[in-house]
């Protein structure tokens, strides 16, 4: 058994206007990160393309129409105050869903014990009828209807550390009882939502408010209560929203963790799936946006996934 | 944004309720949503600096042998 890594050229060509944080940047220093000889073992599939009704399986027929119509032969188009689609943005989100789908069936059949997809644009604040905060489309809330649905899993969790509430992927699976979700988020901060009496259609969403300035202590006692509830919910497969923009260093968020903070919570992740299911965990990039702490933060997290992968 | 150090309290408060009220709002742009909260964090410091202030000035009426108020003296430990 082994980590896979998926990941895409086309992640780059997803262009951002000059001095946006969500950059291409990012995953080039991530790659360049998972080039180093700590990281021989680990092996490298290219993220397929999804094709496009994936993005159904959560979104709105009128959101997929609109994205599709926004595409910019050249230059950029606005979809909201945060987001822009370049010429290549289309591809790259569509690769992400196909990468993160890939993952989960390498993980299922066995092929691999977890996986880690390295691709962008990030996708947890997409809303159902609505492209926000960098995100087209929910790849992990696709993936996660992908995996019940397609695959036939019973039971799935979708745990998400970025610094921002998980927004998108909280509406994406509202309503959704086979899908528990707890998500970590400074609050106050963007989006504004996130409070801990925000707990889903069938109280199987949990959310973590964490205070702004506060660090690895507090992350890790919100994250074990919510890690035991995921256990007794006993989900047949992990994914993860990860976003390491919780480093100290980034300068989109205010919390204080440090590369060990990643590495503690994969573990804990990675305990917790060995447990309930058979450690199958696939974790996708959502956002950081300090390219040193971001680098350092995967690297400390694939060391993880490939620890615990073996 | 105004100079916040030059903020009466009451001006200060008035801007921080409206932080408060735009961060809860998911109305503010991801990329300006810290910046936003570093103001907010500004200008509370800024409410409980001009709030220490004004306890400060808070005097305690003291009263001479025949009970008779005869001056005033700073408030210890507010």
């Amino acid at each position: 058994m082994t980590t896979l890594l998926f990941t895409h050229e086309s992640g780059l060509a997803h262009v951002s206007p000059l001095g946006h944080p969500e950059r291409a940047e990012r995953l080039e220093a991530i790659t360049a990160a998972l080039a180093g000889p700590g990281f021989a073992a680990l092996a490298r599939r290219a993220a397929p393309l999804a094709d496009e009704a994936e993005v159904l399986r959560c979104h709105a027929p009128e959101h997929l129409a609109g994205i599709k119509a926004a595409r910019p032969e050249r230059g950029w188009s606005q979809i909201d105050a945060d987001t822009y689609m370049s010429p290549g943005s289309w591809e790259a989100a569509l690769r992400a869903i196909g990468g993160a789908e890939a993952a989960v069936d390498a993980v299922l059949s066995g092929e691999a014990a977890n996986a880690f997809v390295a691709m962008r644009p990030p996708g947890h604040h997409a809303e159902r009828d609505r492209a926000m905060g960098f995100c087209l489309f929910g790849t992990v809330s696709v993936a996660a209807r992908y995996a019940l649905d397609h695959h036939g899993l019973a039971r799935v969790a979708v745990l998400d550390f970025d610094v921002h509430h998980g927004n998108g992927t909280q509406d994406l699976l509202w309503d959704e009882p086979r899908a528990v979700f707890v998500s970590s988020q400074q609050i106050p901060l963007y989006p504004g939502s996130g409070h801990a009496d925000e707990t889903g259609a069938h109280g199987q969403i949990v959310n973590l408010p964490l205070r702004p300035g506060s660090g690895g202590a507090e992350m890790r006692a919100a994250w074990r209560p919510a890690l035991a509830r995921v256990a007794d919910f006993a989900p047949d497969l992990i994914l993860i929203s990860a976003g390491f923009d919780a480093h100290r260093d980034d300068p989109l968020g205010g919390l204080n963790w440090t590369e060990d903070d990643f590495a503690w919570i994969t573990g804990a992740i990675c305990d917790l799936a060995a447990k309930t299911c058979g450690g199958r965990v696939v974790s996708c990039l959502e956002g950081g946006y300090d390219l040193d702490a971001l680098a350092a933060s995967v690297a400390a997290h694939v060391t993880v996934l490939m620890e615990r992968g073996q | 944004m105004s100079d916040i150090s030059a903020l009466s309290f009451e001006e200060a408060m008035k801007e921080l309720e409206g932080v408060v009220r735009d961060l809860e709002s998911g109305n503010v742009e991801l990329e300006k949503s810290i910046s936003l909260y570093e103001q907010g964090a500004r200008l509370k410091a800024h409410c409980e600096k001009k709030l220490k202030e004004a306890e400060e000035k808070v005097a305690r009426i003291t009263l001479g042998p025949d009970g008779q108020p005869n001056g005033t003296t700073p408030v210890e430990g507010l």
